[in-house]
């Protein structure tokens, strides 16, 4: 037996089962007490966040750079509907959360609701100097007693969204088929909150956007009735809506927009459409949604959150922003403009945008939304 | 030998139960009674505010579409408990008779089919009763014209994908029941000079009530709850309680009223089912042993 063979064996009878796990056990209550008393780890972040949001903005694309670039992790919780999410941070979580991605009425909301971080726009000149004339500072829809709430990520239009295979966009320049009878059961209305409310309001000739009497929320009552007995489906799965879509069993859908527009043009349906119609009796029937980005007030004034505000609005990440493979969205940076190709231009009807803007409202806070959702719930159940 | 009835202080009994009894506690009465205490609740600015008030359950009982919701929602759940019951029996009573050479197999098959996840055997009837669904091609092609069916997005399409949910449920408590019975009672049955349908409605039938009623409450309570199939087969035009339930809580942020609706449904569906159990009881003391 050569010499090395005895040693080993001598090694392996000293290495006893009980022994090695002696041994186990030892290192383990190192490592326990290490972690207890604070010894730095090396594959510990220094810092983390916490992020509600919309999908799209939690694309690893977009989060794992930063995380890397700044030794931060984050972690999300991801919305389904602005108004739970503002819920759930109203009901404490905004002492979790650092940062919020959300629809834009809700990023103001936490302005007067107290958990909001203020940001000062000369922070974010920078940013600001990249965003269209449109989006510049100080940005009205999201300021609360002149300070700013946040800043906006992603943007779009609401109005009706066809298939020029089936009907010609000459037809939807206004919301008249919604309650033409040769159109009935060929309405698909969304099931967004208060999104397909807005439209049909607006048709009846009621700004949703102010404080409404009960002659106002009357008339949203009748355009409501009336709606629903030309629809079909009211659908809230964005794939259900768009498969209808595409083989003509909706004729359109009410409520969505660009939002459910986009990523279909991209994917070659380039006959799907989103206009927003003529104005009528004075008022504009388009609306614009945007989603914004706010810092929570949760006592920790992070400065990596505000890091990660003006990253997530630079051009390469808006970009991202903008095509992710749920939703495709325009963006407020001017820059990111160049990165796109022809065809995401394309899909995200960049030649007709600003046409759109201008003939919108802007979607803010409406002062009777749970009125109109009262009679929303009121109207179907009595259909 | 008569067993002794324990004394409720038995510690045995006590330490037996102890252990549901505080999971019952922590997980449901509690937050039941939380539930409760927030229908007296406002909220402002989409906040809870503390203050002890009827406001809303003067908006429940002075608005009727809540209650047009409920009792549609309680309809529902009646029909399909009906149907899942008139499908699950034969079914169940096919595999402990004529099929129970394949009986083992066709579990199996049903045990798939049931735990294959709720969301996508719902969306799957989509791609079945759409305008341009297999069904109407199916139809199309044996001549009856193209759209023949139109059911996706009405109750009728609810009703299919929850009745297709939710028959497991009695087919498997009806099947244990009827695997149970005496095949000895059957035979004397026979003996007597039953008919084979005399036979079934005297001996089989009220042999396999308990689980016949336990299936149909299973359905019964699943039902009251049901939300995928309103939602994605019902076209969201005639929404069950659920719906309004989620509406109230997430869409208009009004965390009271979604309570109080969930408390209304809660009594309702208890209700319900007291009233169906003093019926069974009055009509069949013994129905609960399932003797005849």
């Amino acid at each position: 037996m050569k010499k090395g063979t005895v040693e080993m064996n001598k090694l392996l009878n000293d290495l006893n089962r009980r022994s090695v796990l002696k041994g186990m056990g030892g290192m383990g209550l190192a490592a326990a007490g290490a972690s207890f008393l604070g010894m730095p780890r090396g594959a510990q972040a220094a810092e983390s966040l916490n992020y509600m949001c919309w999908e799209g903005y939690n694309a690893p694309s977009i989060l794992e750079p930063f995380q890397a670039a700044n030794n931060a992790t984050i972690s999300i919780d991801l919305i389904t509907d602005s108004a739970g999410g503002f819920a759930k941070l109203a009901a404490g979580a905004s002492r979790d959360f650092d940062l919020v991605s959300s629809d834009s009425p809700w990023i103001q909301r936490m302005g007067p609701a107290g958990f909001c971080r203020f940001i000062d726009d000369a922070d974010f000149a920078e940013q600001y100097a990249d965003f269209y004339p449109q989006f510049a500072a100080p940005f009205e829809p999201l300021q609360f007693e002149g300070k700013a709430t946040g800043l906006p990520t992603r943007w779009g239009w609401v109005g009706p969204t066809v298939n020029t295979k089936f009907d010609t966009l000459e037809a939807w320049s206004s919301y008249a088929p919604v309650f033409d009878s040769a159109y009935k059961d060929k309405i698909c209305l969304l099931d967004w909150g208060d999104w397909p409310i807005m439209p049909l309001a607006l048709y009846a000739g009621v700004n949703p956007y102010e404080e409404l009497d009960e002659a106002a929320l009357g008339e949203v009552r009748k355009v409501l009735r009336a709606a629903f007995k030309n629809t079909r489906a009211i659908v809230g799965d964005l794939a259900i809506a768009q498969k209808g879509l595409l083989d003509g069993s909706f004729r359109a859908l009410i409520g969505g927009g660009t939002y459910c527009t986009s990523s279909l043009r991209l994917k070659g349906h380039d006959y799907i459409q989103s206009i927003v119609p003529e104005p009528k009796d004075g008022l504009k029937q388009g609306i614009i949604w945007m989603e914004a980005t706010g810092l929570v007030d949760n006592g920790k004034n992070s400065a990596i959150a505000a890091d990660f505000l003006k990253y997530i609005v630079s051009p390469e990440v808006a970009k991202q922003l903008a095509i992710t493979e749920a939703t495709c969205n325009l963006v407020p940076n001017s820059k990111a403009e160049a990165l796109f190709s022809e065809e995401e231009k394309k899909a995200l009807q960049m030649d007709y945008m600003w046409t759109a803007w201008e003939n919108s409202q802007f979607h803010t806070v409406a002062p009777n939304i749970d009125d109109m959702l009262a009679i929303w719930q009121e109207e179907l159940a009595a259909r | 030998m008569k067993s002794q009835p324990k004394r409720w202080n038995d510690p045995i009994l006590v330490a037996a139960v102890a252990p549901l009894a505080i999971v019952m506690l922590v997980f449901f009465l509690i937050p039941l009674a939380m539930t409760v205490l927030l229908t007296f609740q406002t909220t402002q600015y989409y906040r809870l505010h503390w203050t002890w008030d009827l406001k809303i359950w003067t908006e429940i009982f002075s608005k009727p579409h809540y209650w047009t919701i409920m009792l549609r929602t309680v309809g529902m759940a009646v029909i399909c408990v009906v149907i899942s019951i008139l499908i699950a029996f034969p079914t169940a009573y096919a595999l402990t008779t004529r099929l129970k050479t394949y009986s083992a197999q066709i579990q199996i098959l049903i045990i798939f089919a049931f735990l294959t996840d709720a969301v996508l055997k719902t969306f799957g009837w989509i791609l079945v009763l759409d305008r341009q669904g297999v069904a109407n091609w199916l139809l199309s092609y044996l001549g009856l014209g193209p759209e023949a069916m139109d059911i996706l997005f009405t109750p009728t399409g609810t009703m299919i994908g929850m009745v297709y949910n939710l028959a497991v449920y009695p087919m498997f408590t009806i099947y244990l029941s009827l695997a149970r019975i005496d095949r000895d009672l059957v035979l004397a049955s026979y003996d007597a000079g039953a008919s084979r349908i005399r036979t079934f409605f005297e001996v089989t039938l009220p042999l396999s009530r308990p689980g016949l009623y336990s299936g149909a409450v299973l359905v019964f309570v699943l039902s009251l709850g049901a939300f995928l199939e309103p939602k994605v087969l019902g076209g969201g035009t005639s929404p069950l309680a659920s719906e309004l339930i989620r509406q109230s809580f997430e869409t208009r942020v009004n965390w009271p009223l979604g309570a109080a609706l969930t408390i209304v449904l809660i009594a309702i569906g208890a209700l319900t089912l007291a009233l169906a159990a003093a019926f069974v009881f009055r009509r069949s003391p013994a129905a609960a042993g399932g003797q005849a």
